[in-house]
């Protein structure tokens, strides 16, 4: 078996970070190629599972439209990929957008029928596809990976 | 460092200071993703050394702005209780740099990175009466007629809604994707808007940790005015009060004093009194504007104009916080 392409990535970036970078004089440019270290970092770190959650938070959204929604069951048929395997982060990522905007519409006429138990159902899927896209959890390991 | 660029600015400093300049040194500074700032040292036939600050903006920036908004701002606080550079030269044209550019005087001090908590150690408190004191005198400085017309040209409806029209554009232009959190964080505030403040001050636009410098315990200059404009003056406040400056420790905005003493020393020296339901509408709008920006400095990256990592890591991280804060909020407020 090969070494996995995150864990290409991921010594590239330890590379970056404490080899080359610190080998460059001129301070604008150090920093700039520090920056990369540590995005390629974050990429590396994320890349496994990225198709994965991509397609957990499709299936996500499709489960909430067909219990509190106006949107029926045959709309939602074409965007659901969990049987068919196989298919690339960009496949996921366009349906994922087809989804967004219908839970973003469903939010808002929610909102404006007043139905807080169903406001905050949706709240409650908006954070649990944040929580698992973020990034930002990584910042205290980029720091020190900096340090 | 491009050599053309530091010989045109030798020339062009020499010309205009009527000497002979040698350069010492020629940076530019990583971060700033509206402007090209470089650190210049130049000295004259009697070894007398001037530090300089040249800002360039640039083709593709983060934030689109004017050269000579950033300049008159600055104009409008020389020599008052907010330490600023001391300008130098401006230029809209391109005839010198290729480009609109600032010059300015460089101050003594450090900028700290604003995700980065105790940067201000042991100094946390010193610098966080003076942070949130210059920011009250900000708000209360009476602004000159000449700079108060050249920045009124949006007074024919509430400040709120200019701003927030203003950010919601950018977030309309630029977005790559259907982002729900923060279309129902825009459809709150246009609901439930703010009262319309009596007040009108000059707003710094970007106020908040990392754009002071600093040295040990005072603060030496308050920078990177190039989205100054006339408002609210609860808008600052929101701004420099917003989670995402002192993410890992919230009480402590900015990573410097607590929430209620930095109001505090705010609302003495504006000898403004806050509103917190009026703040509340403002920390919630700076977070769209945030977001506005973050998403501005990602479609910079995906569309190839600008690959700065700045503009990823602004896409990523800053984005990331700002979503979080909005969905609190609502959640907070449902």
């Amino acid at each position: 078996m090969k070494p996995d392409l995150n864990l290409a990535l991921l010594n590239a970036a330890q590379e970056i970070i404490n080899r080359f970078s610190p080998l460059i004089d001129d301070e604008y440019e150090r920093s700039r190629l520090g920056s990369w270290g540590a995005l390629v970092l974050i990429s590396a770190m994320k890349l496994d599972e990225a198709g994965a959650s991509l397609d957990k938070e499709n299936q996500d959204i499709i489960e909430w439209l067909l219990s509190n929604s106006r949107i029926k069951e045959d709309k939602l048929e074409v965007l659901k990929s969990a049987d068919l395997g196989g298919r690339t982060i960009s496949f996921h990522d366009e349906n994922n957008q087809k989804l967004r905007r219908m839970l973003s519409d469903e939010v808002e006429f929610l909102e404006s029928g007043g139905d807080r138990v169903k406001v905050l159902s949706a709240y409650e899927l908006l954070r649990s596809m944040h929580q698992r896209r973020k990034v930002s959890d990584l910042v205290g390991l980029l720091q020190q990976s900096a340090d | 460092m491009s050599e053309e660029l530091s010989k045109s600015f030798l020339s062009y400093y020499s010309k205009i200071s009527n000497k002979e300049f040698s350069l010492l040194s020629f940076e530019r500074i990583f971060g700033g993703a509206s402007r090209e700032t470089y650190k210049i040292s130049v000295k004259d036939s009697l070894d007398s050394e001037e530090r300089l600050i040249l800002r360039i903006s640039q083709e593709s920036s983060l934030i689109e702005t004017e050269q000579r908004i950033e300049y008159l701002a600055y104009s409008a606080f020389q020599k008052s209780n907010v330490p600023v550079p001391v300008l130098i030269d401006m230029s809209e044209d391109d005839s010198t740099f290729n480009a609109p550019f600032m010059l300015m005087r460089e101050l003594k001090g450090e900028a700290a990175n604003p995700f980065t908590p105790n940067s201000y150690s042991p100094y946390e408190h010193d610098i966080g009466i003076q942070f949130w004191s210059i920011l009250g005198e900000i708000t209360k400085k009476k602004i000159d007629s000449e700079i108060f017309k050249t920045f009124a040209a949006d007074l024919d409806q509430p400040f709120w809604k200019t701003e927030l029209d203003k950010w919601v554009k950018v977030i309309e232009e630029d977005s790559i994707g259907v982002e729900p959190i923060l279309e129902a964080g825009i459809r709150y505030l246009y609901k439930y808007p703010p009262k319309e403040s009596k007040n009108i001050c000059m707003v710094h636009g970007d106020y908040r940790s990392g754009n002071f410098l600093y040295s040990k315990n005072k603060i030496t200059g308050i920078l990177d005015w190039e989205m100054a404009h006339l408002g609210d003056p609860l808008e600052d406040l929101g701004w420099a009060l917003s989670p995402i400056w002192s993410w890992q420790d919230r009480d402590r905005p900015a990573y410097l004093i607590p929430r209620d003493e930095a109001l505090e020393v705010w609302e003495n020296s504006s000898n403004c009194k806050v509103d917190q339901k009026d703040l509340e509408w403002w920390e919630l709008f700076a977070a769209i504007k945030g977001m506005a920006i973050w998403i501005s400095a990602g479609n910079e990256f995906k569309s190839g104009k600008n690959i700065d990592p700045i503009n990823l890591f602004s896409a990523w991280i800053p984005g990331d916080i700002h979503l979080e804060v909005i969905l609190n909020t609502l959640e907070s407020k449902i």
